[in-house]
Protein backbone atom coordinates (compact mmCIF):
# COMPACT_ATOMS: atom_id res chain seq x y z
CA UNK A 1 0.00 0.00 0.00
CA UNK A 2 1.32 3.31 -0.81
CA UNK A 3 1.85 5.97 2.04
CA UNK A 4 -1.37 8.10 2.50
CA UNK A 5 -0.49 11.88 3.65
CA UNK A 6 -3.36 13.43 5.52
CA UNK A 7 -3.62 17.23 6.32
CA UNK A 8 -5.69 17.83 8.87
CA UNK A 9 -6.88 22.35 8.86
CA UNK A 10 -8.65 22.85 11.98
CA UNK A 11 -8.06 25.92 14.20
CA UNK A 12 -8.61 23.80 17.31
CA UNK A 13 -5.15 22.23 17.97
CA UNK A 14 -6.77 19.34 20.11
CA UNK A 15 -8.83 18.19 17.29
CA UNK A 16 -5.45 18.82 14.41
CA UNK A 17 -3.56 16.66 17.73
CA UNK A 18 -6.39 14.14 18.22
CA UNK A 19 -6.55 13.44 14.63
CA UNK A 20 -3.14 12.78 14.01
CA UNK A 21 -2.96 10.63 17.36
CA UNK A 22 -5.71 8.18 15.84
CA UNK A 23 -4.40 7.74 12.19
CA UNK A 24 -0.66 8.05 12.82
CA UNK A 25 -1.35 4.86 14.34
CA UNK A 26 -3.59 3.32 11.59
CA UNK A 27 -0.25 3.95 9.73
CA UNK A 28 -1.27 7.55 7.82
CA UNK A 29 1.10 10.37 6.90
CA UNK A 30 -0.58 13.19 9.14
CA UNK A 31 0.28 17.39 9.09
CA UNK A 32 -1.51 20.01 10.77
CA UNK A 33 -2.33 23.43 10.07
CA UNK A 34 -4.23 25.84 12.19
CA UNK A 35 -5.78 28.83 10.21
CA UNK A 36 -7.27 28.37 6.38
CA UNK A 37 -4.20 30.22 5.03
CA UNK A 38 -1.47 28.02 6.46
CA UNK A 39 -3.17 25.31 5.36
CA UNK A 40 -3.67 26.33 1.37
CA UNK A 41 0.24 27.24 1.67
CA UNK A 42 1.00 23.96 3.11
CA UNK A 43 -1.05 22.17 0.25
CA UNK A 44 0.89 24.20 -2.97
CA UNK A 45 4.20 23.09 -1.07
CA UNK A 46 3.28 19.10 -0.15
CA UNK A 47 1.97 16.25 -1.72
CA UNK A 48 -1.59 15.33 -0.29
CA UNK A 49 -4.10 12.52 -0.87
CA UNK A 50 -6.66 13.79 1.70
CA UNK A 51 -7.78 16.88 3.31
CA UNK A 52 -9.44 16.88 6.61
CA UNK A 53 -10.89 20.23 6.78
CA UNK A 54 -12.82 22.40 9.62
CA UNK A 55 -15.68 24.35 7.88
CA UNK A 56 -15.11 27.45 10.43
CA UNK A 57 -11.94 28.22 10.21
CA UNK A 58 -11.23 31.93 11.79
CA UNK A 59 -9.15 33.54 8.49
CA UNK A 60 -11.46 32.77 6.31
CA UNK A 61 -14.60 30.44 4.87
CA UNK A 62 -14.73 26.86 4.54
CA UNK A 63 -16.56 26.83 1.37
CA UNK A 64 -13.99 28.88 -0.27
CA UNK A 65 -11.14 27.14 0.90
CA UNK A 66 -13.16 24.03 -0.21
CA UNK A 67 -13.45 25.65 -3.95
CA UNK A 68 -9.91 26.49 -4.27
CA UNK A 69 -8.14 22.98 -3.05
CA UNK A 70 -10.77 22.00 -5.46
CA UNK A 71 -9.79 24.54 -8.32
CA UNK A 72 -6.20 23.84 -8.01
CA UNK A 73 -5.79 20.11 -7.01
CA UNK A 74 -8.98 18.33 -7.91
CA UNK A 75 -7.89 14.77 -7.60
CA UNK A 76 -7.29 15.97 -3.59
CA UNK A 77 -10.10 13.89 -1.62
CA UNK A 78 -12.12 16.26 1.09
CA UNK A 79 -13.48 15.62 4.07
CA UNK A 80 -15.45 18.25 5.70
CA UNK A 81 -15.71 18.39 9.09
CA UNK A 82 -18.04 21.26 10.90
CA UNK A 83 -19.67 21.93 14.34
CA UNK A 84 -22.52 23.10 13.03
CA UNK A 85 -24.42 20.08 11.04
CA UNK A 86 -26.81 20.81 8.92
CA UNK A 87 -28.21 18.77 6.11
CA UNK A 88 -27.91 21.77 3.60
CA UNK A 89 -24.68 22.68 4.51
CA UNK A 90 -23.35 18.99 3.92
CA UNK A 91 -24.85 19.40 0.56
CA UNK A 92 -23.58 22.45 -0.08
CA UNK A 93 -19.98 21.11 0.51
CA UNK A 94 -20.62 17.92 -1.16
CA UNK A 95 -21.58 19.85 -4.45
CA UNK A 96 -18.61 21.98 -4.19
CA UNK A 97 -16.82 18.86 -4.17
CA UNK A 98 -16.24 17.46 -0.91
CA UNK A 99 -16.04 13.83 -0.86
CA UNK A 100 -17.20 12.87 2.99
CA UNK A 101 -19.00 14.94 5.62
CA UNK A 102 -18.18 14.44 9.74
CA UNK A 103 -20.19 16.24 12.11
CA UNK A 104 -18.47 17.29 15.16
CA UNK A 105 -18.27 15.56 17.47
CA UNK A 106 -17.75 12.17 15.79
CA UNK A 107 -15.37 9.06 17.57
CA UNK A 108 -12.08 7.63 15.98
CA UNK A 109 -14.49 4.70 14.03
CA UNK A 110 -16.10 7.23 12.33
CA UNK A 111 -12.85 9.39 11.17
CA UNK A 112 -11.06 6.05 10.49
CA UNK A 113 -14.30 5.10 7.91
CA UNK A 114 -14.19 8.11 6.26
CA UNK A 115 -10.37 8.26 5.96
CA UNK A 116 -10.27 4.68 4.58
CA UNK A 117 -13.53 4.83 2.32
CA UNK A 118 -12.00 8.15 0.96
CA UNK A 119 -8.46 6.31 0.36
CA UNK A 120 -10.28 3.33 -1.83
CA UNK A 121 -10.89 6.59 -4.18
CA UNK A 122 -7.73 8.01 -3.88
CA UNK A 123 -5.08 5.52 -4.25
CA UNK B 1 -90.46 70.95 31.94
CA UNK B 2 -92.94 69.28 29.85
CA UNK B 3 -92.64 65.09 29.09
CA UNK B 4 -91.38 66.33 25.26
CA UNK B 5 -88.54 68.15 26.97
CA UNK B 6 -87.32 65.38 28.65
CA UNK B 7 -87.45 62.92 26.15
CA UNK B 8 -85.56 65.29 24.13
CA UNK B 9 -83.28 65.41 26.95
CA UNK B 10 -82.69 62.01 27.12
CA UNK B 11 -82.48 61.40 23.58
CA UNK B 12 -79.37 64.13 23.40
CA UNK B 13 -77.95 61.92 26.24
CA UNK B 14 -78.00 59.21 24.65
CA UNK B 15 -76.82 60.46 21.53
CA UNK B 16 -73.39 62.01 22.88
CA UNK B 17 -72.70 58.42 24.96
CA UNK B 18 -73.03 56.85 21.80
CA UNK B 19 -70.94 59.68 19.87
CA UNK B 20 -68.35 58.94 22.92
CA UNK B 21 -68.67 55.10 22.31
CA UNK B 22 -66.91 55.32 18.80
CA UNK B 23 -64.73 58.07 19.51
CA UNK B 24 -62.50 56.87 22.64
CA UNK B 25 -61.09 53.91 23.70
CA UNK B 26 -61.05 54.90 27.29
CA UNK B 27 -63.19 53.11 29.09
CA UNK B 28 -63.08 56.09 31.86
CA UNK B 29 -63.89 58.70 29.70
CA UNK B 30 -66.98 57.11 28.19
CA UNK B 31 -68.41 55.88 31.80
CA UNK B 32 -67.01 59.37 33.36
CA UNK B 33 -69.23 61.63 30.48
CA UNK B 34 -72.01 58.74 30.55
CA UNK B 35 -72.45 59.26 34.70
CA UNK B 36 -72.17 63.79 34.14
CA UNK B 37 -75.01 63.50 31.27
CA UNK B 38 -77.21 61.26 33.01
CA UNK B 39 -76.85 62.69 36.48
CA UNK B 40 -77.63 66.11 34.27
CA UNK B 41 -80.66 64.45 32.68
CA UNK B 42 -82.14 63.22 35.92
CA UNK B 43 -81.85 66.32 38.07
CA UNK B 44 -79.95 63.98 40.59
CA UNK B 45 -77.04 65.33 42.47
CA UNK B 46 -74.14 62.99 41.20
CA UNK B 47 -73.62 59.48 39.71
CA UNK B 48 -71.36 56.60 39.98
CA UNK B 49 -70.41 53.32 38.16
CA UNK B 50 -68.56 50.59 40.31
CA UNK B 51 -67.51 47.54 38.24
CA UNK B 52 -66.62 44.24 39.29
CA UNK B 53 -62.67 43.30 39.84
CA UNK B 54 -62.96 39.68 39.10
CA UNK B 55 -59.62 39.09 41.35
CA UNK B 56 -60.49 40.78 44.76
CA UNK B 57 -64.30 40.30 43.90
CA UNK B 58 -64.58 43.93 45.01
CA UNK B 59 -67.06 46.55 43.84
CA UNK B 60 -64.32 49.44 42.60
CA UNK B 61 -65.35 52.96 41.49
CA UNK B 62 -64.71 53.59 37.71
CA UNK B 63 -66.25 56.69 37.15
CA UNK B 64 -68.13 59.31 39.06
CA UNK B 65 -69.83 62.82 39.11
CA UNK B 66 -70.73 65.70 41.54
CA UNK B 67 -70.30 62.77 44.40
CA UNK B 68 -67.97 64.59 46.98
CA UNK B 69 -63.99 63.80 47.02
CA UNK B 70 -64.09 62.36 50.99
CA UNK B 71 -67.42 60.00 49.82
CA UNK B 72 -65.29 58.94 46.91
CA UNK B 73 -62.50 58.07 48.76
CA UNK B 74 -64.17 55.60 50.62
CA UNK B 75 -62.66 52.73 48.43
CA UNK B 76 -64.45 49.40 46.97
CA UNK B 77 -67.31 47.82 48.31
CA UNK B 78 -68.26 43.86 48.53
CA UNK B 79 -69.62 42.72 45.49
CA UNK B 80 -72.29 41.30 47.89
CA UNK B 81 -74.60 44.01 46.80
CA UNK B 82 -74.72 42.65 43.53
CA UNK B 83 -76.25 39.30 44.61
CA UNK B 84 -80.14 40.69 45.33
CA UNK B 85 -80.09 40.83 41.45
CA UNK B 86 -79.84 36.92 41.23
CA UNK B 87 -83.24 36.89 41.66
CA UNK B 88 -85.37 39.62 40.43
CA UNK B 89 -84.11 40.05 37.23
CA UNK B 90 -83.06 43.28 35.60
CA UNK B 91 -84.54 45.49 38.06
CA UNK B 92 -83.75 48.91 39.19
CA UNK B 93 -83.54 49.41 43.36
CA UNK B 94 -84.82 52.47 44.57
CA UNK B 95 -83.42 52.93 47.95
CA UNK B 96 -85.95 55.46 49.94
CA UNK B 97 -84.32 54.60 53.35
CA UNK B 98 -80.79 55.95 53.65
CA UNK B 99 -79.95 55.34 57.18
CA UNK B 100 -81.29 51.96 57.00
CA UNK B 101 -80.78 50.60 53.52
CA UNK B 102 -78.51 47.48 54.20
CA UNK B 103 -77.04 47.65 50.22
CA UNK B 104 -75.65 51.47 51.20
CA UNK B 105 -71.90 50.67 52.63
CA UNK B 106 -71.24 54.36 54.28
CA UNK B 107 -74.62 55.39 55.32
CA UNK B 108 -73.87 58.46 57.60
CA UNK B 109 -71.53 59.72 54.95
CA UNK B 110 -74.32 60.08 51.79
CA UNK B 111 -77.56 61.18 54.30
CA UNK B 112 -74.33 63.61 55.09
CA UNK B 113 -73.99 65.07 51.79
CA UNK B 114 -78.09 65.77 51.42
CA UNK B 115 -78.69 62.71 50.01
CA UNK B 116 -82.30 61.07 50.53
CA UNK B 117 -82.43 58.60 47.58
CA UNK B 118 -80.52 56.43 45.52
CA UNK B 119 -81.35 54.80 42.56
CA UNK B 120 -79.33 51.35 41.66
CA UNK B 121 -79.07 49.92 38.16
CA UNK B 122 -77.20 46.94 37.23
CA UNK B 123 -74.89 46.34 34.50
CA UNK B 124 -75.06 43.21 32.65
CA UNK B 125 -72.74 41.23 30.13
CA UNK B 126 -73.93 37.99 28.54
CA UNK B 127 -76.55 37.27 31.37
CA UNK B 128 -73.73 38.11 34.43
CA UNK B 129 -74.23 41.32 36.58
CA UNK B 130 -70.77 42.80 36.51
CA UNK B 131 -71.31 46.15 38.31
CA UNK B 132 -73.70 49.10 38.55
CA UNK B 133 -74.78 52.77 38.12
CA UNK B 134 -75.64 54.62 41.13
CA UNK B 135 -77.42 57.38 40.87
CA UNK B 136 -77.49 60.15 44.27
CA UNK B 137 -80.52 62.41 44.63
CA UNK B 138 -81.47 64.86 47.21
CA UNK B 139 -85.45 64.53 47.34
CA UNK B 140 -87.53 62.08 47.30
CA UNK B 141 -88.92 61.75 43.99
CA UNK B 142 -91.04 59.92 41.43
CA UNK B 143 -90.09 57.98 38.59
CA UNK B 144 -92.13 57.37 35.84
CA UNK B 145 -91.59 54.13 33.80
CA UNK B 146 -89.90 55.98 31.35
CA UNK B 147 -87.50 57.78 33.75
CA UNK B 148 -86.64 53.78 34.47
CA UNK B 149 -86.82 53.04 31.35
CA UNK B 150 -83.94 55.66 30.33
CA UNK B 151 -81.81 54.64 32.80
CA UNK B 152 -81.84 51.17 31.94
CA UNK B 153 -81.05 51.93 27.99
CA UNK B 154 -78.16 53.67 29.25
CA UNK B 155 -76.53 51.28 31.44
CA UNK B 156 -76.97 48.65 28.41
CA UNK B 157 -74.75 51.40 26.63
CA UNK B 158 -72.34 51.12 29.34
CA UNK B 159 -72.49 47.31 29.33
CA UNK B 160 -71.85 47.33 25.96
CA UNK B 161 -68.90 49.84 25.81
CA UNK B 162 -67.34 48.07 29.43
CA UNK B 163 -67.83 44.70 27.45
CA UNK B 164 -65.99 46.03 24.07
CA UNK B 165 -63.42 47.39 26.36
CA UNK B 166 -62.50 44.76 27.70
CA UNK B 167 -62.38 42.50 24.39
CA UNK B 168 -59.71 44.96 22.61
CA UNK B 169 -57.73 44.74 25.89
CA UNK B 170 -57.55 40.85 26.15
CA UNK B 171 -56.22 40.76 22.65
CA UNK B 172 -53.77 43.76 23.30
CA UNK B 173 -52.31 41.55 26.23
CA UNK B 174 -52.64 38.42 24.17
CA UNK B 175 -50.66 39.92 21.09
CA UNK B 176 -48.10 41.34 23.91
CA UNK B 177 -47.96 38.12 25.23
CA UNK B 178 -46.86 36.73 22.15
CA UNK B 179 -44.73 39.29 20.53
CA UNK B 180 -42.26 38.64 23.76
CA UNK B 181 -42.59 35.19 24.00
CA UNK B 182 -41.56 35.25 20.03
CA UNK B 183 -38.92 37.83 21.08
CA UNK B 184 -37.17 35.69 24.34
CA UNK B 185 -37.59 32.39 21.88
CA UNK B 186 -35.49 34.09 18.72
CA UNK B 187 -32.90 35.82 21.35
CA UNK B 188 -32.44 32.05 22.37
CA UNK B 189 -32.44 30.65 19.94
CA UNK B 190 -29.93 32.77 18.64
CA UNK B 191 -27.69 32.30 22.26
CA UNK B 192 -28.29 28.43 21.40
CA UNK B 193 -26.93 28.07 18.03
CA UNK B 194 -23.80 30.21 19.20
CA UNK B 195 -23.61 27.95 22.41
CA UNK B 196 -23.86 24.71 20.13
CA UNK B 197 -21.08 25.47 17.68
CA UNK B 198 -18.45 26.46 21.08
CA UNK B 199 -19.46 23.18 22.71
CA UNK B 200 -18.90 21.05 19.59
CA UNK B 201 -15.64 21.44 18.82
CA UNK B 202 -14.15 20.55 22.70
CA UNK B 203 -16.82 17.64 22.43
CA UNK B 204 -15.13 16.75 19.26
CA UNK B 205 -11.49 16.42 21.60
CA UNK B 206 -13.16 14.46 23.90
CA UNK B 207 -15.30 11.96 21.86
CA UNK B 208 -11.80 11.32 19.48
CA UNK B 209 -9.91 10.59 22.32
CA UNK B 210 -12.33 9.07 24.48
CA UNK B 211 -13.11 6.56 21.77
CA UNK B 212 -9.52 5.96 20.34
CA UNK B 213 -8.51 4.96 24.02
CA UNK B 214 -10.82 3.05 24.90
CA UNK B 215 -9.81 0.35 22.96
CA UNK B 216 -6.43 0.45 24.23
CA UNK B 217 -7.51 0.36 27.73
CA UNK B 218 -7.84 -3.74 29.54
CA UNK B 219 -10.91 -4.98 28.71
CA UNK B 220 -13.30 -5.03 31.70
CA UNK B 221 -11.28 -2.76 33.56
CA UNK B 222 -12.23 0.37 35.60
CA UNK B 223 -10.11 2.24 33.05
CA UNK B 224 -12.24 0.79 29.78
CA UNK B 225 -15.37 1.44 31.90
CA UNK B 226 -14.17 5.19 33.29
CA UNK B 227 -13.67 6.02 29.59
CA UNK B 228 -16.93 4.15 27.96
CA UNK B 229 -18.89 6.45 30.33
CA UNK B 230 -16.81 10.01 29.00
CA UNK B 231 -18.06 8.20 26.15
CA UNK B 232 -21.72 7.92 26.08
CA UNK B 233 -21.92 11.09 28.19
CA UNK B 234 -20.33 12.93 25.11
CA UNK B 235 -22.79 11.33 23.13
CA UNK B 236 -25.58 12.80 25.04
CA UNK B 237 -24.01 15.90 25.03
CA UNK B 238 -24.45 15.76 21.32
CA UNK B 239 -28.10 14.48 21.33
CA UNK B 240 -28.51 17.42 23.90
CA UNK B 241 -26.94 20.00 20.92
CA UNK B 242 -28.54 18.78 18.00
CA UNK B 243 -31.81 19.68 19.80
CA UNK B 244 -30.72 22.96 20.79
CA UNK B 245 -29.38 23.07 17.22
CA UNK B 246 -33.02 21.80 15.73
CA UNK B 247 -34.96 24.69 18.25
CA UNK B 248 -32.44 27.86 16.58
CA UNK B 249 -32.47 26.59 13.05
CA UNK B 250 -34.82 28.69 11.13
CA UNK B 251 -37.66 25.90 10.55
CA UNK B 252 -39.12 26.78 7.37
CA UNK B 253 -42.14 24.62 6.38
CA UNK B 254 -41.94 22.43 3.53
CA UNK B 255 -45.55 22.98 2.86
CA UNK B 256 -47.27 20.64 0.86
CA UNK B 257 -50.98 19.71 1.00
CA UNK B 258 -51.78 17.09 3.48
CA UNK B 259 -54.24 15.81 5.54
CA UNK B 260 -54.14 16.36 9.20
CA UNK B 261 -56.42 12.97 10.05
CA UNK B 262 -53.43 11.25 7.95
CA UNK B 263 -50.50 12.57 10.01
CA UNK B 264 -52.17 11.96 12.74
CA UNK B 265 -52.91 8.63 12.36
CA UNK B 266 -49.13 8.24 11.38
CA UNK B 267 -48.21 9.70 14.57
CA UNK B 268 -50.56 7.66 16.65
CA UNK B 269 -49.42 4.52 15.33
CA UNK B 270 -45.42 5.34 15.95
CA UNK B 271 -46.54 5.84 19.39
CA UNK B 272 -48.63 2.51 19.44
CA UNK B 273 -46.18 0.86 21.30
CA UNK B 274 -45.47 3.39 23.88
CA UNK B 275 -49.65 3.67 24.81
CA UNK B 276 -49.60 -0.21 24.65
CA UNK B 277 -46.96 -0.65 27.27
CA UNK B 278 -48.57 2.04 29.80
CA UNK B 279 -51.65 0.43 30.07
CA UNK B 280 -53.09 3.94 27.47
CA UNK B 281 -56.03 3.74 25.32
CA UNK B 282 -56.59 6.12 22.76
CA UNK B 283 -59.92 7.37 21.75
CA UNK B 284 -60.36 9.07 18.48
CA UNK B 285 -62.96 11.32 17.52
CA UNK B 286 -62.09 12.26 13.52
CA UNK B 287 -63.73 15.03 11.36
CA UNK B 288 -64.58 12.95 8.36
CA UNK B 289 -64.66 15.79 5.59
CA UNK B 290 -61.26 17.01 6.67
CA UNK B 291 -59.93 19.13 3.77
CA UNK B 292 -56.12 19.01 2.57
CA UNK B 293 -54.51 21.86 3.45
CA UNK B 294 -50.78 22.90 2.91
CA UNK B 295 -48.10 22.50 5.47
CA UNK B 296 -45.02 20.51 6.23
CA UNK B 297 -46.01 17.08 7.35
CA UNK B 298 -42.99 16.36 9.00
CA UNK B 299 -42.64 18.76 11.00
CA UNK B 300 -46.58 18.82 12.26
CA UNK B 301 -46.22 15.25 13.08
CA UNK B 302 -43.40 15.88 15.17
CA UNK B 303 -45.54 18.54 16.43
CA UNK B 304 -48.32 15.53 17.01
CA UNK B 305 -45.53 13.40 18.41
CA UNK B 306 -44.65 15.92 21.14
CA UNK B 307 -47.61 16.77 22.55
CA UNK B 308 -49.30 13.08 22.68
CA UNK B 309 -45.98 11.91 24.42
CA UNK B 310 -46.28 14.59 27.06
CA UNK B 311 -49.43 13.34 27.17
CA UNK B 312 -48.02 9.86 28.02
CA UNK B 313 -46.14 10.97 30.71
CA UNK B 314 -48.50 13.04 32.55
CA UNK B 315 -50.65 9.58 32.34
CA UNK B 316 -47.91 7.83 33.42
CA UNK B 317 -50.23 4.38 33.51
CA UNK B 318 -53.59 3.78 32.74
CA UNK B 319 -55.24 6.93 31.29
CA UNK B 320 -57.30 7.90 28.19
CA UNK B 321 -55.65 10.50 25.26
CA UNK B 322 -58.29 11.40 23.30
CA UNK B 323 -57.89 13.08 20.08
CA UNK B 324 -60.32 15.14 18.04
CA UNK B 325 -59.97 16.88 14.88
CA UNK B 326 -62.42 19.95 13.52
CA UNK B 327 -63.07 22.45 10.79
CA UNK B 328 -64.25 25.94 11.26
CA UNK B 329 -65.17 26.74 7.88
CA UNK B 330 -66.36 30.08 8.71
CA UNK B 331 -62.60 31.08 10.26
CA UNK B 332 -60.65 28.61 7.51
CA UNK B 333 -59.07 26.75 10.44
CA UNK B 334 -58.49 23.34 11.51
CA UNK B 335 -58.27 22.17 15.10
CA UNK B 336 -56.47 19.32 16.74
CA UNK B 337 -57.64 18.56 20.57
CA UNK B 338 -55.21 16.26 22.33
CA UNK B 339 -56.19 15.75 25.66
CA UNK B 340 -55.45 13.25 28.42
CA UNK B 341 -56.51 12.59 31.99
CA UNK B 342 -52.81 12.43 33.71
CA UNK B 343 -51.34 14.78 36.27
CA UNK B 344 -51.99 18.01 34.31
CA UNK B 345 -49.95 21.42 34.85
CA UNK B 346 -50.27 23.39 37.96
CA UNK B 347 -50.60 26.89 37.69
CA UNK B 348 -46.81 28.20 38.02
CA UNK B 349 -45.57 26.09 35.37
CA UNK B 350 -48.18 26.82 33.09
CA UNK B 351 -46.37 30.08 32.08
CA UNK B 352 -43.24 28.31 31.03
CA UNK B 353 -43.89 25.35 29.30
CA UNK B 354 -43.43 26.90 25.84
CA UNK B 355 -40.32 27.88 27.65
CA UNK B 356 -36.93 26.37 26.01
CA UNK B 357 -35.19 24.37 28.45
CA UNK B 358 -38.43 23.95 30.75
CA UNK B 359 -39.31 20.13 31.36
CA UNK B 360 -40.68 18.60 34.26
CA UNK B 361 -39.18 15.28 33.16
CA UNK B 362 -36.25 13.85 35.19
CA UNK B 363 -34.50 13.02 32.05
CA UNK B 364 -36.25 16.14 29.15
CA UNK B 365 -34.61 18.31 27.31
CA UNK B 366 -37.41 21.07 27.90
CA UNK B 367 -37.33 21.80 24.00
CA UNK B 368 -40.36 19.50 22.69
CA UNK B 369 -43.11 22.09 23.28
CA UNK B 370 -40.44 24.90 22.46
CA UNK B 371 -39.85 23.54 19.27
CA UNK B 372 -43.62 22.74 18.62
CA UNK B 373 -44.33 26.20 19.54
CA UNK B 374 -42.18 27.58 16.90
CA UNK B 375 -43.52 25.04 14.00
CA UNK B 376 -47.27 25.99 14.71
CA UNK B 377 -46.34 29.47 14.77
CA UNK B 378 -44.17 29.27 11.37
CA UNK B 379 -47.61 27.43 10.34
CA UNK B 380 -49.47 30.62 11.02
CA UNK B 381 -51.28 28.72 13.56
CA UNK B 382 -51.52 28.64 17.27
CA UNK B 383 -51.60 26.42 20.53
CA UNK B 384 -53.80 26.64 23.45
CA UNK B 385 -53.49 24.63 26.41
CA UNK B 386 -56.28 24.38 29.62
CA UNK B 387 -54.70 22.34 32.42
CA UNK B 388 -56.31 21.48 35.38
CA UNK B 389 -53.81 20.07 38.37
CA UNK B 390 -54.77 16.69 38.77
CA UNK B 391 -57.20 16.08 36.49
CA UNK B 392 -55.57 16.32 32.74
CA UNK B 393 -54.10 18.73 30.42
CA UNK B 394 -55.97 19.59 26.79
CA UNK B 395 -53.70 21.08 24.10
CA UNK B 396 -55.79 22.68 20.72
CA UNK B 397 -53.43 23.17 17.80
CA UNK B 398 -55.13 25.61 15.39
CA UNK B 399 -53.79 25.23 11.66
CA UNK B 400 -54.88 28.04 8.89
CA UNK B 401 -56.79 25.94 5.94
CA UNK B 402 -54.80 27.14 2.85
CA UNK B 403 -56.15 25.71 -0.46
CA UNK B 404 -53.16 24.97 -2.43
CA UNK B 405 -53.20 28.58 -4.97
CA UNK B 406 -53.58 30.73 -2.27
CA UNK B 407 -51.18 29.43 -0.18
CA UNK B 408 -48.13 29.67 -1.92
CA UNK B 409 -48.45 33.33 -2.40
CA UNK B 410 -49.04 33.99 0.90
CA UNK B 411 -45.69 32.57 1.80
CA UNK B 412 -43.44 35.39 0.13
CA UNK B 413 -41.99 37.49 2.30
CA UNK B 414 -44.00 36.16 5.75
CA UNK B 415 -41.28 34.41 6.95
Amino acid sequence: MKPVNILVIDDESVICNACHFILSEKGYTVERQLTGKSGLDALKSGQYHIVLLDMMLPDMDGMDILKMIKGENPAVCIIVMTGYSTVSNAVKAMKLGAYDYLAKPFTDDELVSAVEKACLHVV
Amino acid sequence: MDSSDIFKNYFRVFRDIIRMMHTTNSLEEVLNLGVKKTSEALRAKGALVRLLNETTQQLEVRAAWGLDKRYLSKGPVSSDKLLKWGSDGRKIHIITDILNASQVAYRQQAWDQGIRMMLDIPLFINSKVVGLVRIYITELRHFSEDDLDFMITVAEQFACVIERLRLMENQKAQYNHLALRMEKMSSLGRMAAGIAHEINNPLAGILLYSSSLVKKAPPQSPLEEGLRIIMSETQRCKVIIQGLLEFSRDMEPQKVLANINDILDKALTILNNEFFIHHIRVEEDLENNLPQTLLDGNQIEQVLINILLNAAHAIEKDGIISVKTRMDAAKAKISIEIADNGCGINGQEMDKIFDPFFSTKPSGIGLGLAISYGIVRNHRGDIKVESHSGKGSCFTIDLPILPEASGKEGEQGVA
